[in-house]
């Protein structure tokens, strides 16, 4: 091997380090992107906080993109790992341990971007189903209940059940209703 | 309560949000996120559109069943372990805080129950222990001759607009062993489901008006504009 040829491969060891590093940066900035894009809504339009109507504007854009941006920093993500993964040094399990570690923040961020975990604490009711109200044993006689009346089909909504699942709905009398409290 | 359809399509909505606590939902269709409190899209590509409410009343079950014998009436679900509020929830929401801020010269207090109107345009809030103290209200909402009536429960809640063919009545409760609600006028008396029972003016049917149960500082923030009623005024 002459001189200039193992300048040469310096060089391109060099360049190979540098891009690497290049590549960890970039890992770690999806990493938190990632968390950042599922994290700041859900921050935002917590109970008990108020919400300006920016607040809810920037929530509704980061929820609505959530989903494919996350799935897009996922594979972005695992690509940069499979590529991080190779290459020899002492340090290497130690990389390969931070790699693993550094691939849950996208694909969590991916995975709940996909929840509702509104839905998590107020299950939604999947179909509405009727009582006759003289059998309706589980409503007492002093509680309150939501009325209506379409078509001559009259049904009662108990506030206590709509007012935990927040939505359901129903048809009423032919008409396709959503009760909410 | 609203129709599920809107420009001719059914939409399925989810709890998505909340929004200085009255909380948004989200139709499957379209994405689009909605205010449960005025039905109209705040976001997305639907923003901007209103769904139409339904007419609906806010009753004890017992006078409900007492209207209507042979309805239905929602069953819980049994899939989930917690399936509905417990009995004792609004007292435990009653004491939940509040995030938006009140003005200081506020009448009410951010939790106080009201019954909120708006006709033509124009919006007010009946304190419910004003109702109760005062039973029933009268009073003109936007030109319009008004009655609310607080049903024997003590706790169901109607208004209707206090006119027949054109001519005010004065409603009042005449008192007796069981108090009714009698005109002025005619000395026609009156039930709790707006008609006229007895009297010259018997099967007559007063207008219902959509009425919501609110609190305060809900009321305030989705009708900043709003009068609030106080006893012994008209």
């Amino acid at each position: 091997m002459n001189q200039t040829m193992t300048n040469m491969l310096n060089k391109s060891e060099t360049k190979l380090r540098a891009r690497r590093k290049a590549g960890w940066l970039i890992f770690l900035l999806i990493a938190v992107a990632a968390v950042a894009m599922v994290l700041v809504p859900t921050l935002k339009i917590m109970p008990f906080k108020p919400q300006t109507a920016r607040d809810i504007e920037l929530s509704y854009a980061l929820r609505r993109w959530a989903p494919l941006a996350t799935a897009g920093a996922s594979v972005i993500a695992l690509a940069l790992a499979v590529w991080l993964w190779q290459g020899a040094g002492r340090w290497r399990w130690l990389r390969r341990a931070a790699l693993v570690l550094l691939l849950v923040p996208p694909l969590a961020a991916a995975w709940f971007a996909r929840q509702n975990h509104f839905e998590w604490i107020f299950n939604p009711l999947r179909a509405a189903t009727h009582t006759a109200a003289d059998e309706a044993r589980f409503v007492g006689d002093g509680e309150m209940v939501m009325a209506v009346e379409l078509n001559n089909d009259a049904v009662a909504y108990p506030v206590r059940q709509v007012a935990y699942h927040h939505v359901i709905q129903d048809t009423v009398g032919g008409v396709p209703i959503v009760v909410t409290y | 309560m609203w129709e599920a359809t809107v420009n001719g399509r059914k939409l399925n909505f989810h709890l998505a949000g909340i929004n200085n606590q009255n909380f948004i939902m989200q139709d499957e269709e379209t994405g689009s996120w909605w205010q449960q409190v005025t039905g109209e899209a705040i976001q997305g590509p639907l923003k901007g559109s209103r769904l139409k409410a339904v007419f609906h009343d806010e009753l004890t079950f017992s006078m409900w069943k007492h209207e209507r014998p042979a309805g239905q009436v929602l069953r819980p679900d049994d899939s989930a372990p917690w399936k509905e509020f417990s009995e004792d929830w609004e007292t435990k929401t009653a004491r939940m805080p509040v995030v938006t801020r009140a003005a200081p010269d506020d009448p009410l207090q951010p939790r106080d129950l009201v019954i909120g109107l708006k006709v033509n345009g124009a919006a007010k809030a009946y304190p419910l222990a004003a109702l109760q103290a005062q039973n029933p209200i009268v009073d003109t909402l936007g030109g319009v001759p008004i009655v609310i009536v607080l049903g024997d429960d003590r706790a169901s809640v109607r208004a209707f607009e206090r006119q027949v063919d054109g001519r005010a009545l004065e409603l009042f409760m005449k008192a007796g062993v069981a108090p009714q609600l009698v005109d002025a006028e005619t000395g026609s008396a009156w039930d709790f489901t707006g008609r006229s029972q007895a009297g010259p003016l018997a099967g007559r049917q007063l207008q219902k008006i959509p009425l919501l149960k609110d609190y305060w500082f809900d009321w305030k923030l989705y009708n900043p504009q709003t009068a609030v009623y106080r006893l012994g005024t008209r």
